[in-house]
């Protein structure tokens, strides 16, 4: 019953043969690659270019001299980054964070689009995208505000919670730098659950609703159409997404943890990002700034490239 | 075509209306002080737009402001200016990363600019021949205002006086307390931290609550840079002045880091009791900045340590709202009776504070020109005072004073926008003290004026207190240490000096909340617990930078 089904899903998702590149086939292809062309020269120029700078961080950087001018000190900035005492945690933060933020985002977007893809009565399904997006547009300086004031001892969390007397005494939420992950992750869902939904949406409503007859014939109920069908037909979005986001899992981000990032719970809010900025920017010492951000590029490619590959082994759809 | 020729009109009113004021004397020729003959390039009449990068958040001047307006007319020069949104040292990174400068810059990162270069210096383009009243200005303190290569690149804004000169309110750091809660206890004597928090608690067991808001004793703002709030207090307790992160021995000159010491415990000790007592909230520790200020602008706020000028919009807030008995009263507190307080300093020169100006600026030489012009006693009293007849008045005597109109009009925001200098006042070097008329040069330190400005209640505490003007309240302010304030010398970019102090600033802010937050039996092992904090931190390289910073000072000051 679900097996055929399943059969057919699978069978979309066959890898291709690897071809040779031809001289005939670019030639057939020649419109797309020259509209691809320009972007990739704005790649080049803007991603690939800048990367010289890298040299900054085997200097003693100091604005104002030429790059050929200032001192080289080879791995010393390198040397400071890791071996502090400061970096572990402050990597534990980043990593922390945004594996806490992608598997919530994951989750919460996959059920919501699930949950949206079943309604039927289009004004409804519409009002609530559009409520539900709405937030990703604003800067985080807003959201921060709004998350702030919602916490506060006289925010509405802890007035909710008093009367329904399940605290005696308003919690200080942003003081306790247990409650940090916690309360970035959610808040991070709350901004950008709506926008995360559209590409799932998008990738469900691409899926042959012939399929769904087929089950219904089988006898599926509406929780075994969602396993069944919409689940793995939009597999290939869901391993894609998932692969970029593991790419990304060093961005944990500055916004959101300078903003709401406090005196006393910096030692769970620290990013490597803010890190880069108190002891690098804001002291002046660009190279250790230039040395974060290296370190966060390696890595990003590594994990990348390891995804992928387990996307490859698992019989996915891969990116690269 | 009734309403057209109206409203051309009224249009025609509109501009030709300027006060015919007679400013012949100005600009051109350098007024009565002076004969000299640099009026050449101030008279240089093609106009010119210098951009202006000013270091702190502010709202732009109105497009016909009157002052610039009057600038315009007798300099042909204009500015645009460009004010902070956000963080300086952010901004400051991102400009120098970047490399683009303004014409003109202010901020208080001056040694990150002079290190990447930014500053131009300016000592060719002064001279007693060409910038006659700057020369004039700054010569007692070439000095000082010097930077380690020989350069001047900033001309200092604040701190040069003439003549006498009065302090008369008080916008330096204090523990200020609620003018109400003075006059509720008949105007006690407060001179030691027990006795403030005594008062603080007695007026709150009264008043739980104030206009509907529950009543908060003390407020500690450890936000960013400017958590100094919760942070320089035990050096002023301890009979120190402000030097930033250290205390210094008058006798001695040595600096020592003080946060970790015995001057620090009784403090935070203190802040621990009244926390438990309910005098102090616990949000007060995850405010931001902006959160700070609307709490004290709801006036229920009876004290905090602070210096004036950072809550001077919630005191004008209050003052707008007519609750001028909310607004507060500086003190200066001690330990105990034995300690001197050392809080109202007399004016240090404001060095590394002022215009400075880029690499990148077109025409250096006419903007100093323009400097040493307005640096004369009539342009200064239209920058200070404003227009005669129209912002101010003279009496018989000759000396100024205004009307009740013109007082409203300096409390009102709007108005100040589109008829004084604003920051591009602020920054420029001045004649403080008094002028060679015996008018002050600022309208609060002009006795008479100071006084009639006086709402009711101020008048009743300084009567009560028996002093003339606020700063009184903190005692006479004595002779500065050559090397004063240790805040100034800058800590270099990258050294361990400065991760030190970025260190010494994190770890503050981590543990010292908790400390306060915790219960009193364990504040004791918690403070051993915290000072083992301190032990992975460079201190050593902060202090002897600040060190040898102050040695080069006493050396060449």
């Amino acid at each position: 019953m679900g097996s055929v089904v399943e059969d057919q899903v699978k069978k979309k998702h066959v890898r291709k043969k690897h071809h040779r590149i031809t001289w005939k086939q670019i030639k057939k292809q020649k419109e797309f690659m020259l509209i691809s062309i320009p972007f990739l020269v704005y790649i080049i120029i803007f991603s690939y270019l800048p990367l010289w700078g890298w040299l900054m961080a085997f200097q003693n950087y100091r604005p104002g001299k030429a790059l050929t001018e200032q001192v080289w000190v080879g791995l010393k900035q390198f040397r400071l980054l890791f071996l502090d005492e400061r970096f572990l945690r402050v990597l534990r933060n980043t990593l922390a964070m945004s594996t806490i933020n992608l598997i919530l985002g994951f989750t919460t977007a996959i059920i919501l689009a699930l949950l949206l893809n079943e309604i039927k009565h289009r004004l409804f399904k519409r009002s609530v995208q559009t409520i539900s997006y709405l937030p990703h547009f604003l800067s985080w300086v807003i959201a921060a505000g709004i998350v702030s004031m919602v916490l506060g001892s006289q925010g509405i969390v802890n007035v909710v919670l008093m009367e329904l007397n399940i605290i005696k005494e308003p919690v200080l939420w942003l003081s306790e730098g247990k409650y940090f992950w916690g309360i970035v992750g959610i808040s991070t869902v709350w901004k950008e659950l709506g926008w995360n939904t559209i590409i799932y949406l998008a990738a469900m409503s691409a899926i042959n609703p012939a399929l769904y007859e087929a089950a219904e014939v089988d006898g599926a109920g509406r929780f075994k159409k969602m396993w069944h069908i919409t689940l793995p037909g939009i597999r290939p979005t869901i391993v894609i997404l998932l692969i970029l986001s593991i790419g990304r899992i060093l961005e944990a981000g500055l916004e959101v943890q300078y903003l709401l990032g406090r005196g006393m719970t910096m030692d769970w809010a620290e990013t490597i990002d803010l890190f880069a900025l108190n002891y690098g920017i804001k002291i002046g010492n660009y190279s250790l700034a230039t040395a974060a951000g290296i370190f966060k590029s390696l890595v990003s490619v590594i994990l990348i490239f390891g995804a992928n590959n387990m996307a490859k082994r698992l019989g996915q759809e891969r990116l690269i | 075509m009734v309403v057209i020729m109206m409203v051309l009109a009224i249009t025609m009113t509109g501009c030709g209306g300027k006060k015919e004021v007679d400013t012949s004397h100005l600009g051109n020729t350098n007024g009565d002080n002076q004969t000299g003959d640099t009026d050449a390039s101030a008279k240089n009449a093609a106009p010119i737009t210098y951009t202006v990068f000013i270091g702190a958040p502010d709202q732009q001047l109105t497009k016909n402001n009157k002052i610039m307006a009057l600038i315009e007319e007798h300099f042909g020069v204009t500015f645009e200016f460009e004010y902070l949104v956000g963080d300086l040292d952010q901004k400051t990174g991102v400009m120098i990363a970047s490399g683009e400068y303004p014409d003109i810059i202010v901020s208080n990162n001056t040694q990150d600019f002079i290190n990447a270069g930014a500053y131009r210096p300016l000592e060719e383009y002064m001279s007693k021949d060409k910038t006659p009243h700057l020369y004039n200005h700054f010569e007692p303190y070439m000095n000082k205002i010097k930077a380690d290569d020989g350069h001047i690149y900033v001309l200092p804004n604040y701190g040069r006086y003439y003549n006498d000169y009065i302090i008369t309110d008080y916008v330096g750091p204090a523990f200020w307390i609620q003018k109400e809660v003075l006059k509720e206890f008949n105007y006690p004597e407060v001179k030691t931290l027990d006795a403030y928090f005594d008062l603080i608690e007695a007026y709150m067991d009264k008043y739980p609550e104030i206009d509907g808001q529950p009543t908060i004793g003390f407020e500690a703002l450890s936000f960013d840079w400017r958590s100094f709030c919760l942070k320089n207090p035990p050096a002023h307790l301890s009979g120190y002045p402000n030097d930033g992160g250290v205390v210094v021995d008058p006798e001695t000159h040595i600096a020592e880091v003080f946060c970790n010491t015995d001057k620090a415990k009784p403090y935070y000790k203190k802040l621990n009791e009244a926390y438990n007592k309910g005098i102090i909230k616990a949000d007060t520790f995850i405010q931001n900045y902006d959160e700070y200020l609307a709490r004290l602008s709801t006036g229920a706020v009876l004290g905090m340590f602070d210096q004036g000028w950072q809550f001077a919009a919630a005191r004008d807030s209050l003052i707008a709202q007519g609750k001028i008995e909310r607004t507060w009263a500086p003190l200066a507190i001690t330990y105990d009776e034995s300690i001197t307080p050392y809080y109202l300093d007399r004016g240090a020169l404001n060095i590394d504070r002022g215009f400075g100006i880029s690499n990148q600026c077109k025409d250096p030489e006419r903007f100093i020109q323009l400097v040493d012009a307005l640096l004369t006693e009539d342009w200064q009293k239209i920058l200070s005072w404003g227009i005669e007849g129209e912002d101010y008045m003279v009496d018989e005597k000759g000396m100024f004073y205004r009307t009740e109109e013109q007082r409203l009009n300096q409390e009102d925001t709007a108005w100040k926008l589109a008829n004084k200098g604003g920051q591009f006042f602020e920054q420029l070097p001045k004649l403080e003290g008094t002028f060679s008329d015996g008018n002050a040069f600022s309208p609060g330190s002009q006795p008479y004026e100071y006084r009639s400005a006086l709402k009711e209640i101020d008048i009743e505490l300084l009567d009560a207190y028996g002093v003339d003007y606020i700063s009184e309240l903190l005692g006479r302010a004595p002779e500065n240490r050559k090397d004063y304030p240790a805040w100034q010398i800058p800590l270099g970019d990258g050294t361990d000096a400065a991760v030190a102090e970025q260190q010494l600033h994190e770890t503050q802010l981590r543990y010292i909340p908790q400390l306060i937050l915790g219960s009193p039996d364990k504040f004791d092992s918690g403070w051993e617990d915290y000072l083992d904090k301190f032990k992975s931190i460079d201190i050593e390289a902060y202090e002897s930078l600040i060190n040898e910073g102050i040695q080069e000072r006493l050396k060449e000051w």
